[in-house]
């Protein structure tokens, strides 16, 4: 009972949600969102209509002016400096837009515009000392800070007479000052464009990248030839311009030319950026975390306010959480990563069908033999990895290594090689078509075909996103094998969509449906996935129908067969079911039945962890990888089989010496090829009886 | 004598224990897990698996060193004599496989039948002692005779034989016994129970009386108090021990430590279906030896490479000798690493300048010489 609720739980329970969940990057903004719900929720317990539509319209108002300067600091401090004088520019700016709008009664639009520019300027002092004369940041501003502070207190003692004795002449003035468009505030909208406008900036358009890239090593921003002089001045143009933006619809608001118009501004605005979690140190930042910040800055001394605290309390309190939002926050920072780790990893229970008795007696389908001790070897030592081998009609082999080329050996002896092409990642599955073109399944980068004239290609490397997939899958992260389909069209699998290549054994540990075959057609140009939700989806073959492919599917120790094609397009059947080992590529033979590579052997007690989901949860959050139950790749074997599903033939290397590891083989005029991904080598043996001007690949066009 | 503390100093037990618990609460990265590594004597090397080979013979299981230098072996259900060229005299044969030896002071052989002892077979003298204080001998693991004059009996467990230890191991049992038998009268005399698997015993006047407890990975010293842990927290499975001039010892262990074992000894449900369902060749276990079976499981770090299997990978099996002084302190070690062949030491000798170890793995004798050892080590003056 309690096993088979076990089972159910872990079947249709979605926990990899929950790491896949957490892994992206949004998720580090969740502290000071919690914070900020916290808050919202605290006040509105103590006071009330703390949430009714006048106090939040007021509160937004605010909100917004205060947020154009915490873009504007967020800016700074995302390219690594620190902008003190705000507060200073802010008012400095704040006592023009008055006097254009007031004393001058200029336009509005030339108000606005000289305020703007004045702001920028004032901003360029510091983007010209601390970009381009190298100042500290932090001594320069607060230099800069004192300077404005002066300059504006002389000036005021002039002009807050005149600033005062007239009006402006303007309604849209009002308007922005204390009006609405739609009942949200105009100073609301303003804010909304420019910090949309802000953040499409910094995540989608190139100056955007270009300051997180400044902000986050700046050296390496420099080495890649990025102007960083500019990039750092300019921002601190921004910072001043946006605090000058503030200044304007504050003025709007309240009209006042006061001696201490902005003072302490700057230590509020930094707040907000650290609370919202803005690292000090640079290159990283987002509009969003600017307005959570600016946000909790607000409702908090607006709630405490509206509860009477005294201001020295109500600045504890805010200190207090500050200092602990921001400790949350560093410690979710840094350990954000650590969290997916122990979460990401959601072994299902696969139950396989126990292993016959006597899979390794002598008399049985798959009786060990010696057959491959005989194996001769092509490349020994000098090729790393090879996954798979193909031949072509002058009978040279080619193969991919680990180092991202796909390697050619001369016929007739296989002695000489070459660098075919290099495509980079490993190349795995390959498949000729009848124009000479090899088409490449590589690992971590997608489909890619190498011309006769031996020019790389990209195929394909995405595929359509599926709708209720947390991670994004419309990228491939492990294309395995390919076929090339009568049509012209072209089959693949992609093994896993949640680990990368050189995590199969997370995968393996997993046992989950991940994998998916996908179906290219080169007429349309459109991917599209075909099947999902296969468990390791590796090695593919057509059918001798021509309507189908026979597929393995590893961690299930199957092979199914796939209508692509005719009366029964979409379905899905067993071919074979109980494997005593991890099926990896199928290729033609050739009498019209298929070899199979088996890449590891299945045991017992891996058979076993892989029913029990929870202890191989616990083993993945305890022990470290090279501890974890692996299944046992170090012994694999090639099967010879038929479309019944019958088993004819097998070949073993028992010791192991001279072929350790085969993922897969080729037949080719009387030879069987033989590669393995974890091998320095390629074997070669002769097979007798056999057709020996078979060529296995290369009949079908691509297109 | 028995006031040379050990410069092994083994901590309070208690706060261990309590540490350990709360570890072992919540899902913390294994401080409950963690096992020791190999370092300062115990540095692994190669020695075990580029010794010689003196003899090789899948049924050994007990090696001693006899009057007059000569060595004897346990062979399947015979005592051998091993002459230096490596041939098999036979000495005595036996209904039962031999499952311990020794050669006691008078020149009497003792043996270990599995579940009795039998004190100088074939001379008008012999006894059969298979009771002790009301429970039957189940595993006799080793045999030792004391310099006084006693016969030191580790009996390993209390359900099950010798070849069946890996249940012992995987159910957690703690049931091995020392037993001391006076080899005139035959009344036994129980030294310590409770033990995690006694697989070895010793005695000197320096050391005093020392036995093994292999599930506890570490050796145990009586004492007036009774049995307290005296080498704690080896980095394997000990077994059993031979003098060594100076008045230390050898210590020889069959098997090294892994995470996972650990782990799988946590983890009740999977043990026990394990246990159920699977053949004990192919359990979770340590091994005496490994690497033949591709049904066996593997670790993660055992996936070779490029052909080359690395040898620090988790081990299913493993060779180590460890050197003693009189201290207790470990002075030296010889290994066969992770795909090697000479793995599961569980018996060692030393003849004058001249070292033998019986590999359970691959059912061989090695023989070792000591002073290129020392000179391998530590440089040739040292030798």
């Amino acid at each position: 009972m309690i096993k088979t609720i076990s089972r159910l739980r872990y079947k249709y329970w979605p926990d990899h949600m929950v790491g896949e969940v957490l892994q992206k990057p949004w998720m580090e903004t969740v502290v000071p969102l919690a914070v900020l719900v916290f808050t919202i929720a605290f006040f509105s317990f103590q006071i009330d209509n703390f949430i009714s539509t006048a106090n939040l319209s007021d509160i937004f108002r605010q909100a917004s002016e205060l947020g154009f300067v915490v873009l504007g600091i967020s800016i700074v401090l995302i390219v690594g400096g620190i902008d003190l004088s705000v507060a200073s520019i802010f008012a400095l700016c704040n006592l023009l837009v008055l006097y254009c709008m007031h004393v001058w009664q200029l336009p509005l639009a030339a108000s606005v515009g000289i305020t703007l520019l004045g702001g920028a300027l004032l901003g360029s002092v510091n983007g010209i000392l601390i970009g381009y004369f190298r100042m500290r940041a932090f001594l320069t501003t607060m230099v800069t800070l004192i300077v404005f502070k002066s300059i504006h207190d002389l000036i005021n003692v002039k002009v807050a007479m005149p600033i005062s004795s007239s009006f402006p002449d303007s309604p849209m003035w009002d308007r922005m000052g204390y009006g609405s468009i739609l009942s949200v505030p105009t100073a609301v909208w303003a804010f909304g464009v420019v910090a949309l406008f802000c953040h499409i900036l910094l995540t989608r358009l190139r100056p955007g990248w270009w300051l997180l890239a400044v902000g986050g090593n700046r050296r390496s921003a420099y080495n890649i030839g990025l102007p960083v002089n500019r990039i750092v001045a300019l921002s601190y143009v921004a910072s001043g311009a946006l605090a000058g933006a503030s200044a304007i619809f504050y003025a709007a608001r309240l009209a006042s030319p006061g001696a201490d118009t902005g003072s302490g501004l700057e230590i509020t605005v930094l707040t907000a950026a650290i609370l919202g979690g803005i690292r000090l140190g640079g290159g990283k930042g987002s509009v969003m975390k600017a307005i959570l910040g600016t946000l909790i800055i607000l409702l908090l001394t607006n709630g405490l306010l509206r509860m009477a605290t005294p201001a020295g309390t109500s600045r504890i309190i805010l200190a207090t959480i500050l200092l602990l939002a921001a400790a949350l926050d560093i410690r979710w920072f840094k350990n954000r990563h650590k969290a997916v780790q122990e979460l990401y990893v959601s072994p299902a229970y696969l139950d396989l069908p126990r292993l016959p008795e006597d899979v390794a007696a002598p008399n049985s389908a798959y009786a060990p033999n010696d057959r491959l001790r005989e194996v001769e070897t092509i490349g020994l030592g000098e090729v790393e990895a090879p996954e798979d081998v193909i031949l072509d009609n002058d009978d040279n082999l080619y193969c991919g290594n680990r180092h991202g080329e796909v390697i050619r050996f001369f016929a007739p002896d296989y002695k000489r090689h070459e660098v075919y092409a290099r495509i980079g990642g490993q190349p795995l599955g390959m498949a000729f078509d009848a124009g000479g073109t090899l088409y490449v399944c590589v690992g971590g980068m997608g489909l890619y075909r190498v011309t006769a004239e031996r020019e790389v290609e990209l195929v394909t490397d995405e595929t359509n996103r599926s709708f209720l997939s947390v991670i994004d899958d419309s990228r491939l992260k492990l294309a395995d094998d390919l076929d090339i389909l009568p049509d012209g069209r072209i089959l693949f699998s992609e093994a896993t969509v949640r680990y990368e290549m050189h995590e199969w054994q997370t995968d393996a540990l997993e046992g989950r449906g991940n994998g998916r075959i996908i179906m290219y057609d080169p007429k349309t140009q459109k991917t599209t996935t075909a099947l999902r939700k296969l468990i390791f989806p590796n090695g593919i073959v057509l059918g001798s129908d021509g309507q189908s492919i026979l597929f393995a599917e590893s961690w299930n120790c199957s092979i199914k067969r796939y209508w692509f094609d005719g009366p029964k397009e979409g379905e899905v059947e067993v071919v074979i079911a109980n494997l005593p080992g991890y099926p990896d590529n199928i290729n033609v033979a050739s009498d019209g039945n298929y070899w199979l590579a088996i890449m590891g052997m299945r045991s017992q007690v891996f058979d076993l962890a892989m029913r029990k989901p929870g202890f191989r949860r616990r083993m993945a959050k305890q022990l470290p990888g090279d501890e974890w139950l692996a299944p046992n790749i170090n012994t694999g074997c090639i099967v010879k089989f038929n479309e019944a599903g019958e088993i004819l033939d097998v070949l073993w290397d028992m010791q192991g010496e001279n072929h350790p590891m085969i993922t897969s083989m080729r037949e080719h005029k009387g030879y069987l090829y033989i590669g393995g991904i974890s091998n320095n080598r390629i074997g070669r043996i002769k097979l007798d009886g056999v057709d020996e001007t078979f060529v296995s690949s290369g009949k079908y066009h691509v297109g | 004598m028995a006031w040379m503390k050990p410069l092994f100093q083994v901590e309070n037990t208690m706060l261990d224990s309590l540490l350990s618990w709360i570890g072992s609460r919540g899902n913390t990265r294994g401080k409950s897990l963690s096992i020791s590594v190999f370092d300062g004597a115990l540095k692994p090397n190669n020695l075990l698996e580029e010794a010689d080979t003196l003899v090789e013979n899948a049924g050994f299981s007990d090696l001693v060193v006899g009057a007059e230098n000569r060595l004897l072996a346990a062979c399947g259900t015979a005592v051998v004599e091993i002459s230096t060229a490596g041939d098999l005299i036979d000495v005595a044969q036996f209904g039962e496989a031999v499952t311990a030896l020794t050669e006691l002071a008078d020149g009497r052989l003792a043996v270990g039948l599995g579940d009795k002892v039998v004190i100088g077979a074939g001379t008008g003298t012999e006894t059969t002692v298979d009771t002790v204080a009301d429970r039957k001998l189940t595993a006799v693991t080793a045999l030792y005779a004391a310099p006084d004059g006693r016969l030191l009996v580790c009996d390993g467990s209390r359900s099950y034989g010798c070849e069946d230890w890996a249940w012992d191991l995987m159910g957690k049992k703690r049931d091995g016994r020392l037993i001391a038998i006076d080899p005139k009268g035959g009344d036994a005399q129980v030294l310590a129970s409770g033990l995690g698997y006694a697989f070895g015993a010793f005695a000197s006047d320096e050391t005093g009386v020392l036995v093994s407890e292999t599930w506890n990975h570490r050796v145990s010293q009586m004492s007036d108090k009774g049995v307290r842990p005296a080498i704690d927290r080896l980095p394997g499975y000990p077994s059993r021990f031979a003098p060594a001039p100076n008045g230390g010892f050898w210590l020889s262990l069959f098997c090294s430590r892994t995470q996972l074992v650990e782990f799988v000894l946590k983890e009740d449900d999977y043990r026990s279906e394990m246990m159920e369902t699977i053949d004990p060749r192919y359990w979770i276990s340590p091994s005496f030896g490994s690497g033949k079976d591709y049904l066996e499981p593997l670790q993660g770090g055992g996936v070779k490479q490029m052909g080359i299997l690395k040898p620090w990978a988790p081990p299913r099996s493993y060779g180590l000798l460890v050197r003693f002084d009189a201290n207790l302190a470990p002075q030296y070690s010889l290994h066969s690493r992770v795909g090697g062949k000479n793995h599961g030491i569980c018996a060692v000798a030393q003849v004058g300048d001249t070292l033998y170890a019986l590999a359970k793995g691959s059912g061989r004798i090695l023989k070792i010489s000591i002073p290129k050892t020392r000179a391998t080590l530590f440089g040739e003056d040292a030798a």
